[in-house]
C-alpha cells in the first residue's frame, strides 16, 4: 500500500473494471474517493469509449492529475481532451500487456503465438470469456446459432491463457478458468497459466502520485491536450 | 414490389436467415431483376448493419447473423445474377495480416465485393508479407485488401505493403486496407490507395479504385 499524503494536485483514477482486482489493493483509501471503475464491455465498442470516458472526466470538478486504467484499446482513447486536467495513460495497446508486467513480456508471449486468448481474475469476474459468451449467446439465439456464432468467431484460436499475479490467485480462480478451458477445447485450444507481475499496476500508482519521475511506459498529457494514438506507437 | 425489397433489406438487418431465400423468390417471381435484389435488398441491409455496428447498437452475434443471411441470399441470387460470371468489374486478393486471426471483417468485405462484381481470391489469415506478394505475381489482381482487427497487428500493414513495393508490384495492384483499429489516415501513412470504414464501404471503394464506380 502507498501512503497518500503532501499531493497539492488532487488525484484521481478513473479504470476499466477488469483492473480492479489488482488495483485496489494498491490504491490508499483516501484515493478511492476519487477512484471509478468503468464497465469493461466498452471495449467492445472504441467507439463509445472516448465519449463515456469524456463525460467521466467531465465531473470530475477540481483540476486534478487523472491515472487512466486503459490502453489504447483499440484506437478507444484516441481524441480524449485532458481539459483542466492532466492524464496519464500506460503507453499500451492493451490490458493484456499491463497484466503481464510489461510490454515486453506481451510481444513475447504475442510472438510466441498470436492465437491466444487471455483470460484475468477481473475477466472471470466479468464473465467476459468464450464460454460467458456463448451461455449469452445461447439464451438469446438457441444453440445451434450460437454454436456457429462462437465458432466464427474463435475457430482460429489456438491457446488459452490465464494471467494470475500470485500462486493464490491463481488457485482461486483455477476452477472458473478450466471451466472456460473446457470449452475452449472445442477449438482445441490448450490451456496455460502465467504468473503475472503488478509491476505495471505498481508504475502507474507510482507515476499518479510522482509525475516528476518521468517514467517512458506512459503517456501523460498536460491540461488543454488531447490522447492521439500516434502517442502510443511513438 | 418495393415492398418486397424492403422486407429483404429488414430480413438482412434482422437476421432472418431462414426468411431470405423464399423472400429473394418471390422477388423473382414478381419480376424483380436479381442485381436489383441484390444490391436495393440485400447489400442496403448490410450498410444499414455496418452503420449499427459502427454505434455499437448491434454486436458482433448480430452482424455474424445478419452476414449469414447476406450470404443465403446471395448464394440464391449468384446463377441469376446478368452478366454471368463473377470478376466482371476486376479481380481482388484479400486476406488479414500476419499475427493477426481475425477473419469475420476480412470475410464480409469479400462477400461484399463478391456482391459488387469482383473476383475475390481469399488467402486467409496470420499471412506472412510474402503470401501477399506471391499471391499479387500468380493471381495478377487489379486490388490487394488487407486487413487487421488488433492495433498491434495493423502495422504489419504497413510491411506488406513494402514488401509488396521491394517485390516491385506496387504498380501492379491497388491496395485498400480495413479493420477496427484502421482510419483513413493511416492508410495515407503507409501508402495504401485507400481504406473501408466498412465492408460496405469497401467494396465501393472497390469499386472506385478499379473506375467501376
Amino acid at each position: 500500500m502507498i501512503p497518500e499524503t503532501n499531493h497539492p494536485t488532487p488525484l484521481a483514477v478513473v479504470a476499466c473494471q477488469v483492473m480492479q482486482p489488482a488495483l485496489v489493493p494498491l490504491i490508499a483509501e483516501s484515493l478511492m474517493a476519487s477512484t471509478v471503475f468503468l464497465d469493461y464491455g466498452l471495449h467492445r465498442s472504441p467507439d463509445l469509449m472516448q465519449p463515456r470516458l469524456q463525460e467521466v472526466l467531465g465531473r470530475i470538478r477540481t483540476p486534478s492529475r487523472v491515472l487512466l486504467g486503459y490502453g489504447l484499446c483499440g484506437n478507444g482513447l484516441h481524441g480524449l481532451q485532458a481539459g483542466e486536467h492532466t492524464l496519464i495513460v500506460p503507453k499500451v495497446d492493451d490490458c493484456i500487456a499491463i497484466l503481464l508486467g510489461s510490454r515486453r513480456t506481451y510481444r513475447q508471449q504475442f510472438h510466441a503465438q498470436p492465437g491466444t486468448y487471455y483470460l484475468s481474475a477481473g475477466w472471470l469476474e466479468a464473465g467476459s470469456h468464450p464460454l460467458g459468451e456463448y451461455r449469452e449467446y445461447a439464451e438469446a439465439y438457441g444453440q445451434a446459432d450460437a454454436d456457429w456464432i462462437m465458432d466464427a468467431q474463435y475457430r482460429h484460436y489456438k491457446r488459452l491463457v490465464f494471467i494470475a499475479y500470485s500462486r493464490e490467485e491463481l488457485e482461486r480462480y483455477r476452477p472458473q478458468a478450466l471451466q472456460v478451458a473446457r470449452y475452449c477445447q472445442r477449438w482445441d485450444m490448450r490451456y496455460e497459466e502465467v504468473i503475472g507481475s503488478d509491476r505495471y499496476f505498481r508504475r502507474m500508482i507510482a507515476i499518479l502520485k510522482q509525475p516528476q519521475t518521468g517514467d517512458d511506459g506512459f503517456v501523460v498529457v498536460p491540461p488543454g491536450g488531447r490522447i492521439r494514438k500516434a502517442q502510443f506507437t511513438e | 414490389m418495393s415492398q418486397l425489397i424492403e422486407q429483404i433489406t429488414t430480413g438482412v438487418i434482422e437476421g432472418n436467415i431462414q426468411g431470405v431465400s423464399e423472400l429473394v423468390q418471390k422477388a423473382l417471381d414478381e419480376g424483380l431483376e436479381p442485381e436489383a435484389i441484390l444490391q436495393s435488398g440485400l447489400i442496403i441491409g448490410m450498410n444499414e448493419v455496418g452503420r449499427r455496428f459502427k454505434v455499437a447498437q448491434m454486436y458482433i452475434p448480430e452482424v455474424l447473423r445478419s452476414a449469414k443471411t447476406m450470404h443465403a441470399g446471395q448464394e440464391f441470387l449468384r446463377p441469376l445474377i446478368a452478366g454471368g460470371k463473377a470478376g466482371r468489374v476486376g479481380k481482388i486478393v484479400i486476406g488479414t495480416v500476419q499475427g493477426d486471426l481475425h477473419d469475420i471483417g476480412k470475410n464480409l468485405v469479400g462477400m461484399m465485393c463478391e456482391g459488387a462484381g469482383f473476383e475475390v481470391i481469399d488467402l486467409g489469415f496470420d499471412l506472412a508479407p510474402e503470401k501477399f506478394t506471391e499471391a499479387i505475381k500468380a493471381h495478377q489482381p487489379d486490388l490487394v485488401g488487407m486487413s487487421a482487427l488488433l492495433t498491434t497487428t495493423m502495422r504489419v500493414m504497413g510491411h506488406t505493403l513494402k514488401a509488396i513495393e521491394e517485390a516491385g508490384l506496387r504498380d501492379k495492384v491497388k491496395v485498400m486496407v480495413g479493420g477496427a483499429p484502421v482510419d483513413a489516415e493511416f492508410a495515407d501513412r503507409i501508402g495504401a490507395d485507400g481504406y473501408g470504414h466498412n465492408a460496405v464501404s469497401g467494396a465501393e471503394l472497390a469499386r472506385k479504385l478499379v473506375n467501376a464506380a
